[in-house]
């Protein structure tokens, strides 16, 4: 006969969608008949709607205090999907000790679950979760968490210089440069507060343990991803090194300061305070475009990959399975779709997912569609057992529609308009602050 | 061998009466990185020679010193006075290492290397060429910004070359790097001969000019005498210091066993990717490594990872060097020993940069027997060996087309001519009737008009499709020199067709519209062919990717699907910029499961 424990099983799951704007932000509630537990997941924007900022308490303050009253004072589990602002600035601290990051760390987590990149032990050395099962492979790692660093750095300057750029550099190019060098920002002291929150600290990859099974009995977690690069394979791992240096090197020739960097060569005119000579005025506004255009093709590649260090949770309760990607785009899913060993099991869960959260705020390349195409319950009828989808975003905040690169990308809006039950943040009216739903189990 | 008597310059003169064709300046050989005792190798180079105005800004090149990281501009390179103003060289005798601190010397760098590759681009077609813009000069940024890139913006006119610090403080600059410049340079030039390269089409095309462009670069840097001579027998991490160095140094033998294709490949091609400077390399990735170690497999082509771009034109590059590597070899053995079981150094070397000069002025060559729009590997080959056959009907001495052809096959690369040719692999002339009575040759070379007329009298015979756009593009006289002076003249003519249709009206021209594309969805189709004349004002070839080709519009389609460039606003003006980042990064992009 079962232990009593291992009987307890939820019988119902209420699911906050938190409207933050460009950001995530989950309330997930698990109801035993004795109890509940509730599980945070992610807590952060990058640009409330505009409804929120209008007046009164400071937006995220708002959000993190009914968070607070919503679980009672007691989070059970706190997750983590990546390091991007709009997805931990709700756990950011100030120095009044009033901040929302101070509210949620006195919510008391048993658990926080971060990737394996966020883990503080590989800066030190120690071997990355899973490896090192050949050799050098610690290393890599280890280049892999101070490529991430160089990010952070490469975004700081490119923001920097965004700030000092002259007027005839496009706008549009300025303020996506602008949208996404801030959303890749390093965020220490929320960084630093989630760290000494909770009492275990559980930093996960594609196929380990997500470490919640005392906290949420009778609920199982899969991690789908990040693969570690051990997962990921050789060509993978080669590539990390060669990232590593990339951004290693971006890092070097970007100063992350205010300040102009100075001229390679004495005697140089200087163009804020003399004219071009009028042969050379054609070419100067072209270069500074390039030049923007250039830096912002760097911040989107090292977006994409800050985003590929999500975790991506599948959660399976009572028959229900419940998909949390955080930003993972295609690459990715690419590794648990197509090079996981378990990748049939994988295809075999995902089938039966009844929510999605999804992917990158909906943005072209996190949903792929070999992994839209295996979800059943896909159904362009109403009606219970219908796919619920989940999307948490503000539109005109990334991308550009004349590119195609749009965020939420209207194609994909479409398609899950027509064959999911659509819960989108954006469609919520006046000062509303979340969406609630109740799924019996 | 490719220098020809009539075209070299006539000894310099220092009389302004008598003006000079060439003007020499000083260039870093390879770049800042590779040094002798100490100093960066420098080398002189002959451009040609024109009065140029200060940056220096000439004829066909502007090179302007901004920097938009720092927004400044830097001192421009000013030409000296006097008797010298056209054939000075203001950094003659001077130290490398003090030119190095000299932005004017970068300028001058930038401005040698790309006017050279210009002149080289002349001389193998016999004409001049023209950039891919309304406008004659090029502009160059040799410091445009802090970054480890450098690319060419046809929407901008311009080469941009960044620079960045390395790893021992010092600043790298890519303007220095010959390889890099070259590269650069082959980009606005290939843009210039076909326009239409950058367009989205198969995945061969897209790789073509980056796989093009390191060919140029390399073959350039293989055509020096004296890097081979000192690359020939070098072992892999042998780094021979002091008394060691100079013996080999002196050493006027190389071994036999030296000098087979295997050992070759390791010592010259894998010893110039060590030295092109680990640094440099980060502009974009490791071509010549990557191509070097590529071992043949027809099977390449065919895997994922060489479905990008970048990874796709290393299996061109490598097909080249496999053929390079293989003919040098051969024509190495028929050479009598000096000493048993040697040769000497400098025959070894001398052979080396002749069969690289040789593939070179083929490969440049090749463009005007390719077609006008949607190359293939397959065409390339064609080409390169129709352009071989066309001047040195003679195959005996180096065998270049035998080597080529089975080197390109050992990576899966075969000529699209479907036999017909005078040889195996070459375009076939044209086996229809034409009529030549209405058309004048005389402005027919001249005259696009005049060829369209000619084309649309010949229409049926031709394979025009009618219901197109159509268009002659361009119209090149050339005169064309061989190996032993021997002129050939030609006349090429570009004719391109588009149609534009939506997807449910592909299947009355046969062709298959990608699953799930939309049937509103608007589809340009696009079609063509290269007239090659001789002459007489008779065609010789007529290189042809018809737009009513249906197993090979359909099969583009379905690529271009698959790689997302029906997505709305899905082309990129800054691709090269795009394509050398996603080499450095290594990058294999995922578009096919976009939406
Ligand atoms: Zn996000
Ligand atoms: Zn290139």
């Amino acid at each position: 006969m079962p232990a009593k424990s291992e009987r307890r099983q939820p019988t119902a799951l209420t699911l906050r969608t938190y409207r933050v704007g460009f950001g995530d932000c989950f309330l997930l509630t698990f109801h035993y008949p004795d109890e509940a537990r509730h599980v945070l997941i992610d807590c952060g924007t990058v640009a409330f709607p505009r409804s929120h900022t209008a007046k009164g308490r400071p937006p995220m303050l708002r959000v993190v205090e009914d968070i607070r009253d919503q679980c009672g004072g007691k989070l059970h589990a706190v997750i983590v999907t990546h390091r991007h602002r709009d997805h931990l600035s709700g756990f950011k601290p100030r120095k009044d000790g009033r901040g929302p990051g101070d509210i949620l760390k006195a919510c008391d987590p048993d658990v926080v679950l971060q990737p394996w990149t966020e883990d503080p032990a590989l800066a030190a050395g120690a071997a990355a979760p899973g490896s090192p099962r050949t050799p050098g492979s610690h290393q890599t790692a280890r280049a892999f968490t101070r490529a991430l660093s160089d990010m952070h750095r490469v975004a700081a300057a490119a923001l920097a210089e965004t700030k000092r750029m002259r007027a005839d550099v496009q706008k549009n190019i300025r303020q996506q440069l602008e949208f996404l060098g801030e959303d890749n920002l390093r965020n220490d002291a929320a960084v630093r507060n989630l760290m000494t929150m909770g009492r275990r600290h559980v930093y996960a990859h594609a196929g380990s343990d997500a470490g919640l099974a005392r906290v949420l009995p009778g609920v199982t977690v899969h991690v789908l991803g990040p693969p570690t690069l051990e997962q990921a394979g050789d060509l993978h791992r080669a590539r990390a090194v060669d990232q590593a240096e990339f951004w290693h090197l971006q890092a070097l020739s970007s100063a992350p300061s205010t300040r102009r960097p100075r001229a390679l060569f004495k005697g140089a005119l200087d163009l804020r305070t003399h004219a071009a000579p009028p042969q050379v005025r054609w070419f100067i506004p072209r270069v500074r475009n390039l030049r923007g255009e250039s830096l912002l093709d760097l911040v989107r590649v090292l977006d994409g990959a800050m985003n590929n260090t999500s975790l991506v949770l599948l959660f399976e309760v009572g028959g229900k399975k419940l998909l949390f990607p955080g930003d993972a785009q295609i690459e990715s899913w690419e590794y648990a779709l197509r090079r996981a060993e378990n990748r049939e099991e994988v295809k075999r869960l995902l089938a039966d997912v009844h929510v999605y959260k999804v992917g990158h705020h909906g943005s072209l390349n996190a949903t792929p569609k070999s992994l839209w195409r295996l979800f059943r319950h896909r159904s362009p009828a109403r009606g219970a057992g219908r796919l619920i989808s989940l999307l948490s975003t503000l539109p005109g905040k990334h991308g550009r529609k004349e590119r195609g690169t749009e965020v939420p990308r209207e194609a994909l809006l479409k398609e899950l308009e027509r064959h999911s039950e659509l819960v989108s943040t954006h469609a919520l009216r006046g000062r509303t602050l979340r969406h609630h739903l109740i799924i019996p189990l | 061998m490719t220098a020809p008597g009539k075209h070299s310059p006539p000894p310099p003169s220092r009389s302004r009466l008598a003006p000079t064709r060439t003007r020499t300046l000083t260039v870093i050989a390879q770049d800042p990185s590779v040094t002798l005792r100490g100093q960066p190798v420098t080398a002189q180079v002959e451009v040609p020679a024109e009065a140029l105005g200060p940056g220096p800004c000439g004829y066909r090149v502007h090179v302007i010193d901004y920097d938009a990281t720092a927004d400044v501009l830097y001192p421009a390179w000013t030409p000296a006075t006097g008797a010298d103003a056209d054939n000075g060289d203001p950094f003659a005798g001077a130290s490398p290492k003090a030119a190095i601190d000299d932005p004017r010397f970068h300028q001058q760098n930038v401005y040698a290397l790309v006017m050279r590759t210009l002149a080289r681009f002349e001389q193998a077609l016999g004409r001049r060429v023209s950039w891919g813009f309304y406008g004659h000069q090029l502009k160059v940024a040799p410091h445009a910004f802090a970054e480890a890139n450098a690319f060419y913006t046809q929407r901008d006119q311009a080469l941009l070359f960044g620079y960045f610090p390395g790893e021992s403080g010092d600043m790298v600059y890519s303007c220095l790097s010959h390889d890099v410049v070259v590269h650069e340079t082959t980009h606005a030039l290939v843009d210039g001969l076909r326009g239409r390269y950058t367009d989205p089409s198969s995945p061969d095309q897209a790789a073509f000019h980056e796989g093009f462009a390191d060919v140029v670069a390399l073959l350039s840097v293989f055509s020096l005498r004296e890097v081979v001579r000192a690359l020939v027998d070098r072992r892999p991490g042998d780094e021979p210091r002091g008394a060691e160095r100079r013996r080999r140094g002196a050493d006027t033998l190389v071994r036999r066993e030296d000098i087979t294709p295997e050992r070759l490949r390791e010592s010259v091609l894998l010893g110039l990717a060590q030295q092109m400077g680990q640094e440099l390399s980060r502009v974009r990735g490791q071509p010549l490594r990557r191509s070097a170690a590529l071992r043949p497999s027809p099977a390449h082509l065919a895997a994922t990872e060489y479905e990008v771009p970048h990874r796709r034109g290393e299996v061109l590059v490598a097909a080249m060097m496999d053929a390079f590597v293989s003919v040098w070899s051969a024509r190495l053995q028929t050479l009598g020993d000096q000493e048993p079981g040697r040769l000497s150094r400098d025959r070894v070397a001398e052979e080396g940069a002749d069969i690289a000069d040789a593939l070179l002025t083929m490969s440049i060559r090749a463009l005007d027997y390719a077609p006008p729009v949607h190359i293939e590997f397959g065409d390339f080959l064609s080409a390169l060996l129709t352009a071989d056959h066309e001047i040195r009907p003679d195959d005996s001495r180096f065998r270049l087309r035998r080597h080529l052809l089975s080197s390109f096959a050992a990576y899966g690369i075969q000529p699209a001519s479907r036999g017909g040719g005078a040889e195996k692999g070459l375009w076939a002339p044209p086996h229809a009737e034409l009529v030549y009575e209405r058309s004048h040759f005389e402005s027919m070379s001249r005259s696009r008009d005049e060829v369209f007329r000619f084309v649309w009298e010949n229409r049926a015979a031709l394979g025009l499709y009618e219901g197109a756009y159509s268009r002659v593009l361009s119209v090149r006289p050339c005169h064309r020199v061989g190996p032993d002076g021997f002129v050939l003249r030609e006349v090429v003519a570009e004719c391109v067709q588009i149609l534009t249709v939506q997807a449910r009206e592909l299947r009355e021209l046969g062709v298959r519209a990608p699953r799930g594309m939309d049937p509103e969805t608007e589809v340009r189709l696009e079609g063509g062919m290269t007239l090659v004349f001789d002459e007489y004002g008779r065609l010789k070839f007529n290189v042809q990717n018809a737009i009513d080709d249906a197993a090979r519009q359909s099969r583009r389609l379905q690529a271009l699907w698959d790689f997302g460039h029906f997505r709305k606003g899905a082309s990129h003006p800054r691709r090269f910029a795009a394509i050398h980042r996603a080499r450095a990064l290594g990058l294999s992009r995922q578009v096919r499961e976009e939406w």
